[in-house]
């Protein structure tokens, strides 16, 4: 079935299994996993030399999406290997809060993360990578399956599935103040055609805007007016494929707006684009411009600005926390207003970026369109925002067109076995209005999804699916025995005279009696709050060696929150019964009489797989999900 | 859509029995047209409008015998209870005659519904909800005044919004939660859920909970048994209940030869009243089954009402039962006859309330002292919403016990991230009660059974 790989002909007339459209996050986990499955890919991307991109932060992971990151890696991907190999800082957010918040979160050299991805796609058998633009797409006859994509200038490329990842650069156009111009990013043409492409073939498309903050070079600040914010000593990779990384550590800095910065904004509100009105897309209200948040925290007398480098080889600073979209002189005179920017030399100005989406619940969960078959959209161009989110949906777009063409049944992550699962989710039953992001919040199963354990969940998945190899599977199940090993170990010892007095030269503090702990097992006393793994393992040096601390620390995790687990585990099952309580692709919801137009229309937009999914879907009543589930009922004998 | 409809169904909406009027209630497709093809004059409701009442004859289409001489009212889909089309059939209430319109309707085209059919078809025309649909049965089985009023506050969602502002405590716990949950450590301060927050909201449930009592005396109503030797008084006492009982439902001669039960209210609390068959001497013991029987319903009995002659005394076989039922907490003891003058002679056991079931002396005392007993002040309605459900009981326990997690992982310091899960777990149980949250298990139990017709 796999078609052979075309590479070398150049005439026009290329076939390939699938072409994946946009050379992003998405766009790179897509191709590679097609590739990897052993069917060939056309990536066809405006501009090769921006492939792998990081847009706006210098930074991949963080909280939620981080834990993204490693399921991504724990299903096959790439990007925990790519930043693994170019970070430059490195933090496990949260380590003094419970497991469900920890996250880890690097700083990427970008321009390194941008060379490896390219070379990553440029090694990868079965994948070629092309130069253009698609601009419109090739169906079948009736128009309800594709056939391929025409570019800007003229070739025509033909393929069983099409993957559509084109970020922010759809009928993009960016605001500086009173300056706008159509492009994707600043001095990246915009990509025009494709939007009606995408309304040919039936989807609805909207406008949503994004904005990045001003770089600023390293040596016009002065860093001893800030405050350096330094990363982990160990680095905890992102990939489960190895122990360690070693890379450098760079700090970052901190600094404050203040009230000057904030009357400087004010001054100047009605030269913002957004306030204007000049942007009618709408922004992420998680995610504010500077110029928001003046405007909605004015009681606010300081926000708080990350000062980020952007890699080993440049001298760029990026600004976390001031994106705005002011004309430059604006943006000059109150970044001048910090402290440590007094002098800041702005090598690149901040701006917003508008561009079309489309409506994501006109995707399957498979993210295959609900109009014609073979089409698959994933990343920003589904309303989401994030290099994490792309890469996770670019992931399972590339996967199931992959299934598709291996004619197996569609991969669903469901909501309590990944973020992505959850993210896929929300997108497909509830569509979005402002750009999607990942939250820890919104994955109401979060306390199964830690990203240590993220293997644990994903990886068999990933083997099943065939992106896994023997190698990684190997270390997995190794993991796997030596987590259960040493919890055994932990059942196993029991507390002596000698650890009691061990544990208390190392003085825990706490109000805990270390004597009541006599005679109790490990595995007890781990559960004492002021107790750690790293105690246990100090008093008993068996338990450590020779395991690396990453086993330990899940052990530590598994065992603390045990009941926390059983508990959730419980709600996951409640949540699994919904969720196999399947709709048929067929079900005919006007014969339900019972159920508010408003709903029927929904169901019949949304076409839920289940019941669980079908109740999540917003403004449906909870009656008519009750009325649904009775007519589907299994325990509902059919009237004979 | 709305011209989905089922085939049509019948039953007889008033209870079994004679009855002054009795209704019999037909929905579905056709219902109006089957109707119609028996009722004289003949085409007057096939054409009549929604809502309508009409006056005329039930006739036998073959025999042209009039049956009944009937009110018919006439709604039209989607405006009745089902949301079909729906015919009332007002008739007398005798049972005979209620039995030969059924038969007619059966072998026009009708079948027979199944119990709570009426109610599942109103639910999958989206006219009821869950909770509302089960407040529906607890309407048609309630059986006093107070037990009505109490379903009829369900329906109106009394305690829907009772339920609804605990979850709202939780809410505002949870979304402080989610902030944390949402920024890391440098961003946003430490959340904090306040112990006493929680108690607060968990004494809420518990008050709920405490109302289960309440509501379940009301809904199932006590069973009260008299007992006592033979001729003590206890079938005078019977009559005497029942006398003053002014809301009589139903009453039905004991299956059995050896006890008569009868139903009354009291203080509005349905009252399931036995009595039963006196014992005798010791002499004349002879385990009958009569008397085993009697026995069975003694232990199953909430409150026994025993009957002491007072011109007798305190019998030898008797100190050993008053002593078993005092201590199951079952014993209203009622010292009998003492108009006789020989009463004067024995003293009344501790407690007994002393009365002449002749002369009425002592009576309003005795009735007052049964009240109480059956429904303790504590558990008197107050017109709050109360639970009456095995279910919402067991999720407002599971909600209870939640709660009892939380507090429990903020004392031993678990990061809120944790325990915030225990918080969500109490709001889907809560959820679970209002209807909000659709388990399997609830439609299973409401409408196991049923077919559900396409
Ligand atoms: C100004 C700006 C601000 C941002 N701010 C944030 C933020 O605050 N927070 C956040 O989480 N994320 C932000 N991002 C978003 C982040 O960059 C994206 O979420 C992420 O890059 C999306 O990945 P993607 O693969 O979907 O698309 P992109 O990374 O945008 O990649 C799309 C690729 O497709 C190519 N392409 C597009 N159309 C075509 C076509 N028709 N034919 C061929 N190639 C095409 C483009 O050239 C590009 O290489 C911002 C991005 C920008 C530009
Ligand atoms: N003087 C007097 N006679 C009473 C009183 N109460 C009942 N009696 C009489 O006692 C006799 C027995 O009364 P019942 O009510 O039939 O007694 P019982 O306990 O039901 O008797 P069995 O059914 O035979 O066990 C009747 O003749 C009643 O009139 C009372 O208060 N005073
Ligand atoms: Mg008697």
């Amino acid at each position: 079935m796999t078609a052979a790989r075309r590479g070398g002909d150049n005439s026009g007339w290329m076939d390939f299994d699938v072409i994946v459209v946009g050379g992003g996050h998405a766009g790179i986990e897509a191709a590679l996993a097609v590739a990897r499955l052993d069917f060939s890919v056309l990536m066809i991307t405006q501009n090769l030399d921006c492939i792998g991109k990081l847009s706006c932060n210098p930074a991949i992971g963080g909280l939620a999406k981080g834990n993204m990151v490693r399921e991504i890696d724990a299903l096959g991907g790439e990007m925990g290997r790519l930043i693994d190999a170019t970070m430059i800082q490195f933090r496990v957010l949260n380590r003094s809060r419970g497991p469900a918040v920890q996250a880890p979160r690097a700083q990427a050299d970008k321009l390194a993360y941008q060379t490896l991805a390219k070379k990553t796609l440029e090694q990868q058998k079965n994948l070629c990578i092309f130069q253009d633009t698609a601009v419109d797409f090739i169906l079948d006859s009736a128009g309800h399956e594709i056939r391929g994509i025409v570019t800007e200038r003229g070739r025509r490329f033909h393929a069983a599935k099409v993957i559509v990842t084109t970020g922010t650069f759809l009928n993009g156009r960016i605001y500086i103040g009173e300056f706008s111009m159509p492009a994707g990013r600043l001095g990246e043409p915009a990509a025009r055609g494709l939007e009606q492409g995408l309304s040919r073939v039936g989807f609805k498309l909207g406008r949503l805007k994004t904005g990045t903050p001003a770089r600023v070079h390293r040596d016009s600040l002065d860093f001893s007016r800030m405050e350096p914010q330094f990363g982990d000593q160990d680095i905890v990779p992102f990939s489960f494929s190895y122990d360690s990384v070693d890379r450098p550590r760079l700090p970052c800095y901190i600094t404050f707006t203040n009230q000057e910065t904030h009357r400087v904004l004010a001054e100047n509100m009605h030269r913002s684009p957004l306030y204007s009105g000049r942007i009618v897309g709408h922004g992420a209200r998680y995610c504010p411009s500077i110029e928001d948040k003046v405007v909605k925290f004015p009681d606010r007398s300081r926000h708080q600005i990350f000062v980020e480098p952007e890699g080993l080889q440049t001298a760029e600073m990026y600004l976390n926390g001031v994106s705005t979209s002011m004309p430059e002189d604006v943006q000059q005179r109150f970044i001048h207003t910090i402290a440590g920017m007094e002098h800041a030399w702005i090598m690149r100005p901040g701006y917003a970026v508008e561009y079309d989406y489309i409506d994501p619940s006109q995707l399957y969960p498979s993210l295959e369109c609900k109009m014609v078959r073979g089409l698959y959209v994933a990343g920003q161009t589904i309303g989401s925002s994030g290099y994490e989110e792309a890469a996770g949906q670019g992931l399972m777009a590339g996967i199931n067109a992959a299934r598709a063409l291996q004619r197996k049944e569609p991969l669903i992550l469901s909501r309590a076995e990944a973020y992505i699962g959850v993210m896929i989710d929300d997108l497909v039953t509830l569509g979005t209005e402002e750009p999607y992001r990942m939250f820890t919040s919104r994955a109401e199963h979060r306390l199964s999804l830690r990203h240590d354990s993220s293997d644990m969940r994903l990886v068999e998945i990933g083997r099943e699916v065939g992106l896994v190899t023997d190698r990684y599977y190997q270390r997995f199940v190794a993991k796997r025995v030596g987590v259960e090993e040493i919890k055994e170990l932990l059942r196993k010892r029991r507390v002596a005279e000698t650890d009691v007095s061990a544990l208390r030269a190392l003085q825990l503090g706490g109000n805990f009696e270390l004597d009541s702990s006599l005679g109790k097992t490990f595995y007890q006393l781990l559960k004492v709050p002021e107790i750690a793994m790293i105690h246990l393992a100090a008093v008993d040096r068996s338990l450590a060696e020779p395991r690396p601390i990453e086993w330990l620390r899940q052990v530590e995790l598994d065992v603390k929150y045990e009941g926390y687990v059983a508990r959730q585990d419980r709600q996951v099952d409640r949540f699994q019964r919904m969720e196999r309580m399947k709709i048929p692709a067929d079900f005919d919801y006007n014969a339900l009489s019972g159920i508010s137009n408003e709903s029927r229309e929904k169901f019949k937009r949304i076409r839920p797989l289940s019941i669980g999914q079908a109740s999540r879907i917003s403004g449906v009543r909870n009656s008519d999900i009750a009325i649904l589930m009775v007519s589907l009922g299994r325990w509902a004998k059919q009237a004979g | 859509m709305a011209d989905h409809q089922n085939p049509p169904i019948t039953a007889l909406a008033t209870p079994w029995g004679s009855s002054a009027i009795a209704v019999i209630r037909c929905s579905g497709l056709g219902a109006i047209e089957l109707v119609d093809r028996i009722f004289l004059p003949a085409g007057k409701l096939a054409s009549a409008a929604a809502n309508s009442v009409h006056h005329g004859f039930l006739v036998d289409p073959d025999s042209r015998v009039r049956l009944d001489e009937v009110m018919v009212v006439l709604l039209r889909a989607p405006g009745s209870y089902t949301g079909e089309d729906t015919v009332e059939v007002m008739c007398h209430g005798s049972t005979a005659g209620i039995q030969r319109i059924l038969a007619l309707l059966l072998a026009i085209g009708f079948r027979q519904a199944e119990p709570g059919e009426f109610t599942l078809r109103a639910f999958m025309a989206g006219k009821l909800d869950l909770t509302r649909a089960e407040a529906v049965n607890e309407i048609v089985s309630a059986r006093t005044a107070e037990s009505h009023e109490m379903a009829l506050q369900r329906l109106s969602g009394a305690l829907e919004q009772r339920i609804n502002a605990i979850k709202a405590r939780l809410v505002t716990l949870l979304a402080a939660v989610d902030i944390q949950l949402d920024y890391p450590e440098e961003d946003s301060g430490e959340v904090v859920i306040a112990p006493e927050a929680v108690v607060e909201v968990r004494d809420k449930i518990r008050e709920l909970l405490a109302s289960y009592r309440t509501g379940r005396i009301y809904q199932q109503g006590v069973r009260v048994a008299i007992a006592g030797r033979t001729n003590a008084g206890k079938s005078s006492l019977f009559n005497e209940l029942l006398r003053q009982d002014r809301s009589i439902v139903s009453e039905t001669a004991g299956t059995t030869r050896d006890y008569i039960e009868s139903t009354i209210a009291l203080a509005g609390v349905p009252v399931r009243l036995y009595d039963t068959a006196g014992f005798r001497d010791s002499s004349e013991r002879v385990e009958t089954e009569g008397m085993r029987r009697s026995r069975e319903i003694l232990d199953a009995a909430d409150l026994v009402l025993y009957v002491i002659d007072a011109g007798e005394g305190v019998h030898d076989s008797e100190p050993a039962m008053l002593q078993q039922l005092r201590e199951s907490g079952r014993l209203v003891g009622v010292w009998n006859k003492i108009d006789l003058p020989a009463a004067g002679a024995h003293a009344a056991p501790h407690g007994f309330a002393a009365v002449s079931l002749n002369t009425g002396q002592g009576l309003p005392q005795l009735i007052e002292l049964i009240c109480e007993r059956i429904l303790p002040a504590s558990l008197t309605w107050n017109g709050e919403p109360v639970i009456d459900s095995l279910r919402q009981k067991q999720l407002l326990e599971a909600a209870d016990s939640a709660l009892g997690h939380v507090l429990e992982g903020l004392a031993m310091q678990i990061p809120v991230d944790a325990v915030a899960l225990d918080v969500e777990e109490a709001l889907h149980s809560l959820g679970a009660i209002t209807g909000e949250v659709t388990t399997e298990d609830v439609l299973s139990a409401m409408f196991a059974g049923f077919c559900v017709g396409k």
